[in-house]
């Protein structure tokens, strides 16, 4: 009897209470990468003030030139140099047009001339990445030649000189900011797609027979826009600040046109008498670029796993 | 290390011919030329000379092979605009200008930027910590355009304690009309305060976690022995490396700031030249700005190698 009782049976092992398949079940749903990120970003509190600032500010250049129903761009000289009021929320201008809504038309164009700018260069920068990565040897060799000579320039000298050649016009300006910009986006994805290729998940998937497609859609695009959204972001605000500064010193748009630049130079005209004219679109301009270095810093933390502490 | 220095400054050299020649040709797109409008209203016989006073008449190529001839021997060329001023002429009297607000913002800025980062690093996780980063945070985020025009209206428009704009000149050049300095000085500082109190900050506290750190603290060593001797000294490569980058910056990045006070040196001239569409000037002044900047570019990567040993000498420089 006593030996029987040492005896152990398998069925003394059973599993009490749940079924395998109970025990195996992940009860947390999985996330992915960007649910991931975006819980983290949703924890930072700056970076979500940083968010929801951007979001009023890109309403407001949208409807802000609309709010106040007048007209921006021809002059009223009854009403010029007239400070803020229930009538004109920042005043007028000095040759009495509405602050208000020019100040909110000035930004809706830097704002969308920085997004152009950005697009422009990530799409340059990544074809050329791709493409120094893709063929390598001598045509690497080459183009990381041509970047060394962009970059051994001053960028703002380069940006002066395109904008001379081609003129005052928007598309000057686009190509004269995006010029120098792209070679940054293009070594990064060089680098990052050159160690994607060496990397085992790659080679495990050619060896499973992948198309080329899949790989690029599955394995590089996902890797490289967390890359490319860091770039933007801090690409944004420099470009926002760059049109500004050459618009003020007359080299960028110019006054028929309206952007924040202008409008700083043109407050920087009357501001011994007038501060109000200045105040506004700096300050407005410092918000824009506020908001989007802040919420660049908080993305930075939330993308980059391994940046974390 | 000779081998390398040599590769680098004959690449210096190509790079400086790519960047002459592109511009060269990049100019001569722009449509029109400067002498439009001063010939415009010359009788025929006098355009005539004076396209060929600036040797306008002959074909481009032969004009591309003159000017890069002059620009080897010293001569950056003559202004369109206004006669007898010349690249070398003006720009003995506008870089000191420059050079004394390059030096002048560097010197405050970086010194105040690592006592702040200092201060950051050793009181981490206060107030004055938290202080700083948002200090920090404000003078990167705020556009020096817009804190030029901030200072220039409070402190010389409204309360009247420095002059709006100017710049000494004369035998104050270098030393005295400190009053002239003061705003741009501030205006430019401010960016470098920023980066080196970030910079000096993260790199200390990574220097704080070492294990020598922990050592001398057991030896007894006071804090601030530890600080002086042990992190600050292993944390300044960073900000040795950093230090060239900044002055190159520095070149192109006082634009703003002497436009803003009017201040007579080579960044406000570049603009002028470049609204005057003063071709010649603006030539010569992007290869000569492109020189200074590679020859600084060049000091980085040779520092780098002899500051910190650590670092091998790059067969193919990654820059």
């Amino acid at each position: 009897m006593q030996e029987k009782e040492k005896q152990l049976t398998p069925d003394q092992f059973e599993t009490v209470g749940y079924t395998m398949e109970e025990a195996n079940k992940i009860d947390r749903p999985t996330i992915s990468y960007w649910q991931d990120a975006w819980r983290r970003l949703r924890k930072n509190p700056v970076a979500m003030a940083a968010l929801v600032v951007l979001i009023v500010l890109v309403i407001l250049v949208i409807v802000g030139p609309n709010l106040r129903g007048y007209d921006y761009v021809n002059m009223n000289v009854t009403e010029k140099n007239l400070g803020s009021s229930t009538k004109y929320w920042f005043g007028t201008d000095s040759l009495g047009r509405d602050l208000f809504s020019r100040v909110w038309v000035g930004a809706r164009a830097s704002i969308l001339i920085a997004l152009v700018a950005t697009t422009l260069k990530l799409v340059v920068g990544t074809l050329y990445g791709s493409v120094m990565a893709h063929f390598g040897g001598w045509v690497d060799e080459l183009l990381m030649r041509v970047i060394e000579v962009i970059n051994s320039l001053p960028s703002l000298l380069v940006t002066i000189l395109i904008m001379m050649v081609l003129g005052n016009n928007l598309f000057a300006l686009f190509v004269a900011l995006s010029i120098t910009a792209w070679c940054n986006t293009a070594r990064q994805t060089r680098g990052m797609i050159k160690q994607l290729k060496e990397s085992e998940y790659v080679y495990a998937a050619e060896v499973l027979g992948a198309s080329p497609l899949h790989i690029i859609l599955k394995h590089y695009v996902p890797n490289m826009l967390s890359i490319l959204l860091l770039d933007a972001s801090t690409a944004i605000p420099a470009f926002i600040f760059t049109e500004a500064g050459l618009s003020f010193l007359g080299i960028g748009l110019t006054s028929p046109e309206i952007s924040l630049g202008v409008l700083i130079s043109q407050g920087q005209q009357t501001m011994d008498f007038y501060p109000s004219q200045l105040f506004y679109p700096c300050a407005v301009l410092c918000i824009i670029v506020m908001a989007f270095n802040l919420l660049g810093d908080g993305l930075r933390d939330a993308l980059d796993p391994r940046l974390r502490k | 290390m000779t081998k390398y220095i040599i590769r680098r400054l004959v690449e210096m050299a190509l790079t400086l011919f790519i960047i002459a020649t592109a511009t060269f040709f990049l100019l001569e797109a722009v449509p029109g030329d400067p002498l439009t409008q001063r010939a415009d209203r010359l009788p025929e016989q006098s355009r005539a000379a004076l396209y060929e006073r600036y040797g306008l008449d002959r074909p481009v190529m032969e004009r591309y092979l003159t000017q890069m001839n002059n620009m080897l021997h010293g001569d950056f060329g003559e202004s369109f605009v206004y006669a007898g001023q010349t690249v070398s002429g003006l720009l003995k009297d506008r870089l000191p200008v420059s050079a004394r607000l390059g030096i002048q913002q560097m010197l405050l800025g970086v010194s105040v930027g690592l006592l702040l980062g200092i201060l950051a690093a050793t009181h981490a996780r206060s107030p004055i910590d938290y202080a700083v980063v948002g200090l920090s945070v404000l003078l990167i985020s705020v556009p020096h355009l817009v804190f030029g025009l901030l200072l220039q209206k409070v402190f010389a428009g409204t309360l009247k304690w420095f002059p709006t704009i100017g710049w000494p000149t004369g035998k104050d050049l270098w030393l005295g009309g400190w009053k002239y300095t003061v705003l741009p000085t501030l205006t430019g500082c401010f960016s470098y305060i920023a980066t080196y109190a970030r910079l000096l900050k993260t790199s200390m506290l990574d220097v704080i976690n070492q294990d020598y750190v922990l050592t001398a603290e057991s030896k007894g060593l006071s804090r601030g022995a530890i600080v002086r001797r042990h992190i600050l000294r292993n944390s300044f490569i960073p900000v040795m490396t950093q230090l060239p980058m900044s002055v190159a910056m520095c070149i192109t990045g006082s634009f703003f700031i002497e436009s803003i006070f009017s201040i007579p040196g080579i960044g406000q001239y570049y603009v002028t030249a470049v609204q005057n569409q003063d071709l010649s000037i603006v030539l010569g002044e992007t290869v000569l700005l492109a020189l200074l900047y590679i020859v600084v570019l060049f000091i980085t990567d040779v520092l780098y190698v002899v500051v910190d040993p650590r670092i091998s000498m790059p067969g193919t420089s990654s820059r």
